[in-house]
């Protein structure tokens, strides 16, 4: 620490693009964006700028952080995955999917095929929802106000979509341990099938309006080049990563669930900059919205069949599996709330829509974890605002947050 | 008895008055308030929303506007501690009253009678007081001792600089055309549909967007950009003080649209002043009104439908491609004139 | 590559700083123990190996042992053999003395999540150069709550 300047010495050694701006000199301005902001989240960046130039970055987050981790130790091991929800809640599915595989991965046991595609299902749902959140977020930031109302109407839909699905419209706590908690509702294949194809329309109207738009383009086009080499450096992940070229999704490095069996591509970009990434996700909708059809075409041939892991399953008395026949909900048997996870260790990952949220779950037999580490992805790309943003304009700053698609509430955890 | 009624309507009548307070104040703050509703109205319906709605149902939330113009009337105007006081409360009021001001030097009718000033160089005098306005906004953002305030300051005077010569000489070129700086003029000579947006487009598209730039409207909304420097120079302002800032710049656009028609949409064409208080004033007005409407109208569309340029780009764009359309514009004119098609 | 080809992988590159490695449920994480003393040497080799990148830095309390702890759960991007597993490079420091080297210089990605474990268990990383609170403010950060010792105080649900 002695006599450095604070965030300089890693520039200059690692010869990142923070190393070419100007020396610092005494009449620096230091601006301090969030974290009760209209241009940033529930996040604070401390920029330091000469002239309209970001000489150095800041991110100062924390601002919502609740420590999921330590409270994950005093609760029980199903009381966490609402907990863990509340990191996105747009997205609880994905988030707390890899916890509830961890988990799995320790009891050794495995969700049943039909339980898998449910959780898919729900995962593309989330997906493609926390998408339309960030493009909302994101238009906004650039001072378009039609596309921050566009996809945020939009979003409705699959919320809606979610809620028929799991009983809530944001944290839906579907996944739990050796399956899900509700099987499909009766014609909600149909209504998905009828929601893709709104959405393939919207999203041709998104690219007349927002992403072919000339202002926008120019805002976009070379802003917050992350080269490929430094995306891997920095460990950012999610579209932000394919983005940069970098050919890594969990869906298809790591496969969990049915992702193996499904025909779907990963979309890459090499240019790396704020537009790459735009284009980035609205190719990933159209992804998520190809795999949702191969989910509703498994789910219209194949009959109901339990949800559950046998091991939960056979707990659940004869009331409980009439009403799972009949209406396809399956309450959660009281083996739940005394469930003890044998001794070990377990890393699980997944693929959110923000990039990929990592989990070390440790046991040491009781019924509660020992300790559950969560790296999520907003904490991984808020490193990106420290080497990248230096370089840049004021103006670029809400760009370049925008297109990262950060969220605090899942980096503060 | 009658003689008070005639007294009050020769006051109201006299032309300096009608000219400042009704047709400068009364008349275009109704407008504004008409075009906020339409632009909240447009964008909302491009946005597939209802937008205002509950304050008067049957008439379209049309008196939302009103209701907030109440509601900041009564909201507490807090004056920070930090804030250089009498520089921070008078800025936005001369601002204001600047941004009137240029009223009295557009003509509404060719009657002399009715000029609140002699117009030989009005348009010269239009010019050099709507200018004169945007100087208070950088005074009541480094009053403010904020460092939002401050850097939203800054960029309204990085904007000054680029866009009032294209604001100037745009205006100017109908000057080259006809050889006069009399307003009055300038509109009779594009009688019989001769107007100066068919004979010179290109000038009437630079002034277009050099007040889209100076009244910070969509794309180049750079000085107020919300996401950057919250409110930019008002950020410390509250209550009736940041009504007061917000109407001002709706208030120059308002006049600026006014000097647009007048001096390329024919002005009070296809109306001719006639005789009388009634024909000769109120209906040329009430023309030259409904045409500057229709502009502020288009200018409000925008905001539907772009997003905002940044600071260096905006400037880019001012100095790179529209200076030189401008001198174009402005040679244009001259051409016209030298070959006598005015 | 299955499992057994990337710990024989693993101890090739790390030859004799391995002390012990164990694969974990699920075939996909496998954790190495090293010395304290090897971390950075261990870190160099295996970035060069492939391992591009530090997934998530964890510390575990263990106050039996009085030991933390460290797991640089290291994955790659660029390789998509490796890139299906996690290696986690393990070292314990004792509890009454938390200090260690620093991995910056090495992994970029370790900047944040030193810092996290800096804050969390108050665990130094010397050389790192800005250890200071990322998420929590410093008075608790001084509590350093992720410790075993740090006990959550639950409040009863009834009201009073």
């Amino acid at each position: 620490m002695s006599g450095i300047v604070r965030g300089t010495v890693g520039f200059n050694d690692l010869k990142l693009p923070g190393a070419w701006t100007r020396k610092i000199g005494k009449d620096l301005y230091e601006v301090f964006i969030g974290p009760q902001h209209p241009g940033s989240g529930h996040m604070r960046i401390i920029i330091r700028v000469d002239g309209d130039i970001i000489v150095e970055a800041e991110p100062d987050m924390g601002y919502v952080h609740r420590t999921m981790e330590k409270l994950s130790e005093v609760r029980t091991w199903i009381k966490s995955i609402p907990l863990f929800e509340r990191m996105a809640i747009h997205d609880a599915c994905n988030v707390t999917l890899p916890y509830v595989r961890a988990v799995e991965k320790l009891l050794g046991i495995e969700a049943p095929e039909r339980a898998k595609y449910l959780r898919v299902l729900l995962c593309e749902i989330n997906r493609i929802a926390a998408f339309l959140y960030g493009f909302g977020i994101f238009g906004v930031f650039l001072g378009h106000s039609t596309m921050y109302m566009w996809p945020f109407g939009d979003r409705e839909v699959w919320v809606e979509l979610a809620e028929w699905l799991t009983g809530a419209r944001l944290t839906h706590t579907y996944p739990v341990f050796g399956g899900v908690r509700r099987d499909v509702p009766a014609g909600f294949t149909d209504a998905l099938r009828k929601a893709i194809r709104y959405m393939r329309r919207r999203l041709e109207d998104y690219r007349k309006i927002f992403v072919d738009n000339p202002v926008i383009r120019s805002r976009l086009e070379g802003v917050g080049y992350i080269p490929r080499n430094l995306a891997i450096e920095l460990g950012i992940t999610g579209p932000n990563l394919r983005a940069s070229g970098v050919k890594y999704d969990v869906r298809m490095n790591h496969p969990y669930e049915v992702y193996d069996q499904l025909d779907f591509e990963i979309p890459v970009f090499q240019e790396g900059d704020a537009y790459a990434r735009v284009l980035q996700r609205v190719e990933e909708i159209k992804q998520s919205l190809r795999i949702l059809e191969q989910v509703a075409d498994w789910l219209d041939k194949h009959e109901r069949s339990p949800i559950l892991h046998d091991r939960f399953w056979k707990t659940a008395p004869p009331l409980y599996k009439k009403v799972f026949q009949e209406q396809g909900r399956a309450k959660l048997m009281a083996v739940y709330a005394i469930l003890k996870v044998p001794k070990g260790k377990a890393y699980e990952r997944g693929e959110t829509a923000r990039g990929e949220i990592s989990y070390y779950v440790e046991s040491d037999g009781k019924n509660t974890p020992y300790r559950v580490r969560i790296h999520s992805a907003s904490a991984r790309n808020a490193l990106v605002y420290k080497y990248i943003l230096p370089g840049h304009r004021v103006m670029d700053l809400p760009a370049i947050y925008g297109s990262i698609d950060y969220f605090p509430p899942e980096a503060d955890r | 008895m009658t003689g008070w009624v005639e007294a009050i309507i020769k006051i109201i009548e006299w032309p300096p008055l009608w000219q400042l307070v009704v047709l400068g104040l009364i008349a275009p703050l109704a407008v504004v308030i008409y075009i906020l509703w339409f632009e909240r109205k447009t964008a909302a319906r491009v946005q597939r929303r209802i937008g205002p709605y509950h304050v008067s149902p049957r008439i379209a939330g049309g008196l939302q506007l009103l209701a907030d113009l109440i509601r900041y009337s009564f909201q507490e105007v807090i004056i920070p501690k930090t804030v250089d006081k009498a520089a921070f409360i008078s800025a936005p009021l001369i601002a204001l009253i600047l941004s009137i001001l240029p009223v009295v030097a557009i003509p509404f009718t060719d009657v002399p009678k009715w000029f609140p000033l002699p117009m030989d160089y009005s348009l010269i005098l239009a010019l050099a007081l709507v200018t004169l306005s945007p100087l208070f906004i950088i005074v009541a953002g480094w009053a403010s001792n904020n460092k939002f305030a401050i850097i939203g300051g800054m960029r309204e005077a990085y904007l000054i600089v680029s866009y009032e010569i294209i604001a100037i000489l745009s205006f100017l070129a109908a000057t080259a055309m006809t050889g006069t700086y009399n307003l009055v003029d300038i509109v009779h000579a594009q009688t019989g549909w001769k107007w100066f947006i068919v004979l010179n487009p290109l000038a009437f598209f630079t002034a277009f967007v050099g007040v889209l730039l100076s009244t910070s409207g969509f794309p180049f909304e750079i000085a107020e950009s919300e996401h950057e420097v919250v409110a930019g120079a008002f950020t410390e302002y509250s209550g009736l003080m940041y009504g007061i800032n917000m109407g001002a710049a709706y208030l120059k656009r308002m006049i600026y649209s006014l000097l647009l028609t007048v001096v390329f949409l024919g002005g009070w064409y296809p109306l001719k002043p006639g005789e009388g208080f009634i024909w000769g004033y109120l209906a040329p007005s009430i023309v030259i009104f409904i045409k500057a409407t229709i502009l502020m109208m288009i200018f409000s569309f925008f905001r539907a439908v772009y997003g905002r340029y940044r600071l260096d780009q905006a400037i880019e764009i001012a100095w790179k491609i529209l200076f030189p359309l401008t001198v174009i514009a402005f040679g244009l004119g001259l051409l016209e004139a030298y070959y006598g098609i005015i | 590559m299955n499992v057994e080809e990337l710990v024989a992988k693993v101890k090739e590159i790390l030859s004799d700083m391995v002390k012990d490695v164990v694969v974990h449920k699920g075939n996909d994480y496998i954790e190495v123990e090293i010395d304290k003393d090897n971390i950075i040497e261990a870190a160099k080799r295996m970035k060069q190996a492939g391992f591009d990148h530090i997934k998530d830095l964890t510390v575990v309390d263990y106050p039996k042992d009085g030991v933390f702890r460290i797991i640089y759960n290291l994955s790659s991007y660029s390789n998509r053999e490796l890139s299906y597993y996690i290696v986690g490079l393990a070292y314990n420091i004792p509890r009454d003395k938390p200090e260690t080297v620093t991995l910056y210089p090495i992994y970029t990605t370790a900047d944040f999540q030193e810092r996290e474990a800096y804050e969390a268990f108050g665990i130094t990383f010397k050389g790192h150069p800005d250890m200071r609170p990322l998420l929590l403010s410093p008075p608790v950060a001084e509590m350093k709550p992720l410790r075993k010792d740090f006990v959550v105080k639950e409040e009863p649900i009834d009201l009073k």
